[in-house]
């Protein structure tokens, strides 16, 4: 696919670099994410994720590349005159302004009169679950939950082509995230638009997106669905983000450790840990050995085991009932198919 | 107790304020409702002083100081906006160059700056009109001697004082509110008027306060570079005191601008938030 062929092509990025101090931040990205999608860039951080954002948001320059909104090159075009909106990652409130000033200050910067703008801002209020009685609140006397939803509303009040999200979530406590997530997602089917998301935790990214891109120094190095970034991780670097993993070396068309023939030459077999089980006296797998458990956790629902086997250590997840008998010291047989296992070529 | 300890330890500030301050305050005070001509401290309370202020055309020395220092104020205001923005977008070795280039001249006399300015301004054979003349033949006049050369020599003084507060309350504006400004539609004007202006005003106001209060009380800008064209405020005042011995006209005329400086400074302080500025 060539950037701007693709009829779906509502934002293309293409090759798009920006080096500091002659090490590229981003490197040679070229994207393509067709209108209404809620796209995710997941990446560690430093891998280029807000460098890349800024330049798409017009508030970096990149040294290379071009990006197309609907077919136009909006590389060069100033960040105020862009139809895009950003939630910062330090939500970048106005200080000195009321909730309402905030939500409104991008139809007052096009010279709507105040009495729309009052009624707009109650309008993305209500959209975004805020109390109308909030209006005229200063922005500093407002929670951290409500504060994410005046950079929302605020973002949503210029009624953007495209939202480009840095890390929205990253200062809020588990509990209001997950709310929070639901809500964006929730929000992102109730407006229509489309959402670039940036973000370093891949389970935020899992619950909310269509797509998902994984970054890493600076480059994307896999793109699709969450089910499938999920399955079928084509490198390590992405499976281990995911969590924790069982990475066996393939060397030689042989998977190390457990002297059995692999699917590629060389790369890694990597194990997801609740594709390990225990195994009873008649239960079979493909690949089965003797195991000790050195620890367990439970984690609400599941149980977090780790394992003494093959001479080394592994993890493995059980649903919490499946753990209930299984105490640290026990030995057993335990084992996996290789049909729930995955070899990446690095 | 901790209440007790508290004047306790402000003790010799308060003394120090008290006699270098208030008393003297006081005195003029006094001596600017005595009667006209006296040297007394005793005499009857009277507001002839302030009539005579207004009916003897004091009033207009007040109003060019008044005026001077506003216009003063006001073009500082908008050359140091710019410099300061420039010198902290720059950053830096450069800026810091700069602005040591900007504020090492406070420490000469300012006198000998405006005579140097004087020199350069100087019809003839001055540095400004001389150059001009002697490389490309071009015949200029010279403003020595008029308003706006005591306009250019207060600007010239005062610029620092507005600067290195601005460059202050600049540092205050947070650079993630002027993106999000931007990204929400702001242009360069409208970014200064919702954002940088009002998160700036407390580093904007401390500047334009020290420019107006000493532009105010400035003389030597007027007497070296507006020779006799204009007569600001205290060089009436300190006729009526030293020629004219008649320290009550003088007093009262001190007394008057005291009160211009207080109409000015007091609603500002009221409005700035001095703790921002100084990170608290
Ligand atoms: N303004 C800048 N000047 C110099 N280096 C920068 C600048 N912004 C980002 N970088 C560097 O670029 C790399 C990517 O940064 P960033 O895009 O912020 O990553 P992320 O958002 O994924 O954490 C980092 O190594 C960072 O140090
Ligand atoms: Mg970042």
């Amino acid at each position: 696919m060539t950037a701007g062929q693709d009829g779906r092509a509502f934002l293309v990025l293409d090759g798009l670099t920006r080096r500091f101090s002659g090490r590229p931040a981003v490197d040679g990205v070229s994207l393509s994410i067709p209108e209404g999608e809620f796209f995710t860039i997941v990446g560690p951080s430093g891998s280029g994720k807000s460098t890349l954002i800024r330049m798409l948001a017009g508030l970096e320059r990149p040294d290379a590349g071009r990006i197309l909104l609907r077919g136009a090159d909006i590389t060069a075009m100033p960040a105020n005159r862009r139809p895009t909106c950003m939630v910062f990652q330090s939500l970048a409130l106005f200080s000195h302004r009321s909730v309402g000033e905030n939500i409104a200050f991008a139809l007052k910067m096009r010279g709507v009169d105040a009495a729309t703008r009052r009624a707009r801002a109650l309008e993305l209020m209500e959209l975004v679950r805020l109390p109308a009685d909030y209006l005229d609140r200063p922005v500093t006397q407002c929670s951290g939950g409500e504060r994410q939803r005046v950079a929302l509303a605020r973002a949503l009040a210029s009624d953007p082509e495209i939202l480009f999200f840095d890390e929205p979530l990253s200062a809020i406590d588990y509990r209001l995230r997950k709310i929070l997530e639901m809500e964006m997602k929730d929000l992102h089917a109730r407006t229509g638009k489309t959402f670039l998301y940036i973000t370093h935790s891949l389970e935020e990214a899992m619950v909310m997106s269509d797509r998902i891109a994984i970054m890493r120094a600076g480059r994307i190095v896999q793109i699709g669905p969450p089910r499938e970034i999920y399955a079928r991780p084509n490198s390590r670097f992405v499976a281990e983000f995911m969590g924790e993993v069982n990475v066996f070396a393939v060397r030689g068309g042989r998977i190390e450790g457990l002297d059995r023939p692999a699917a590629a030459q060389s790369g890694f077999l990597i194990l997801r840990p609740e594709a390990l089980r225990p195994l009873g006296p008649a239960d079979h797998a493909d690949v089965s050995f003797p195991a000790r458990i050195e620890t367990g956790y439970l984690l609400g629902s599941r149980s977090q085991l780790h394992l003494s086997a093959l001479g080394r250590r592994l993890v493995a997840e059980l649903p919490g009932a499946a753990a209930a008998e299984l105490r640290p010291g026990q030995e057993g047989r335990w084992g996996f198919d290789l049909a729930d296992a995955v070899v990446t070529p690095e | 107790m901790m209440r007790a300890r508290g004047w306790l330890a402000a003790l010799p500030m308060l003394t120090l304020l008290a006699a270098g301050f208030a008393a003297p305050i006081a005195i003029v005070a006094v001596t600017s409702l005595m009667p006209p001509r006296t040297f007394s401290l005793t005499g009857a309370l009277a507001l002839s002083n302030y009539l005579a202020a207004f009916t003897e055309g004091y009033w207009r020395p007040l109003m060019w100081s008044a005026l001077g220092a506003l216009a003063t104020t006001a073009i500082c205001l908008v050359l140091a906006w710019p410099t300061a923005n420039a010198l902290m977008r720059l950053g830096g070795r450069v800026a810091t160059l700069v602005a040591i280039l900007i504020a090492l001249p406070i420490f000469i006399s300012e006198s000998v700056r405006l005579f140097g300015l004087s020199l350069f301004l100087m019809p003839g054979g001055g540095i400004l009109a001389g150059t001009l003349n002697e490389l490309f033949g071009i015949r200029i006049g010279s403003i020595l001697n008029t308003r706006l050369a005591a306009l250019i020599g207060l600007v010239y003084i005062h610029f620092p004082f507005v600067l290195f507060p601005l460059m202050l309350g600049l540092g205050l504006v947070p650079r993630d509110q002027v993106e999000a400004a931007r990204d929400l539609g702001a242009s360069g004007w409208q970014l200064f008027r919702e954002i940088e202006a009002p998160l700036a005003a407390p580093g904007a106001a401390i500047g334009a306060m020290l420019c107006f209060v000493l532009a105010l009380g400035a003389n030597a800008e007027a007497a070296i570079l507006g020779g006799r064209a204009v007569t600001v405020a205290t060089q009436a005042i300190e006729q009526r005191f030293s020629y004219a011995q008649d320290w009550p006209q003088g007093a009262a005329l001190t007394m008057l601008l005291v009160l211009i400086t207080a109409l000015v400074v007091i609603p500002l302080l009221r409005r700035v938030d001095l703790d921002r500025l100084i990170g608290r």
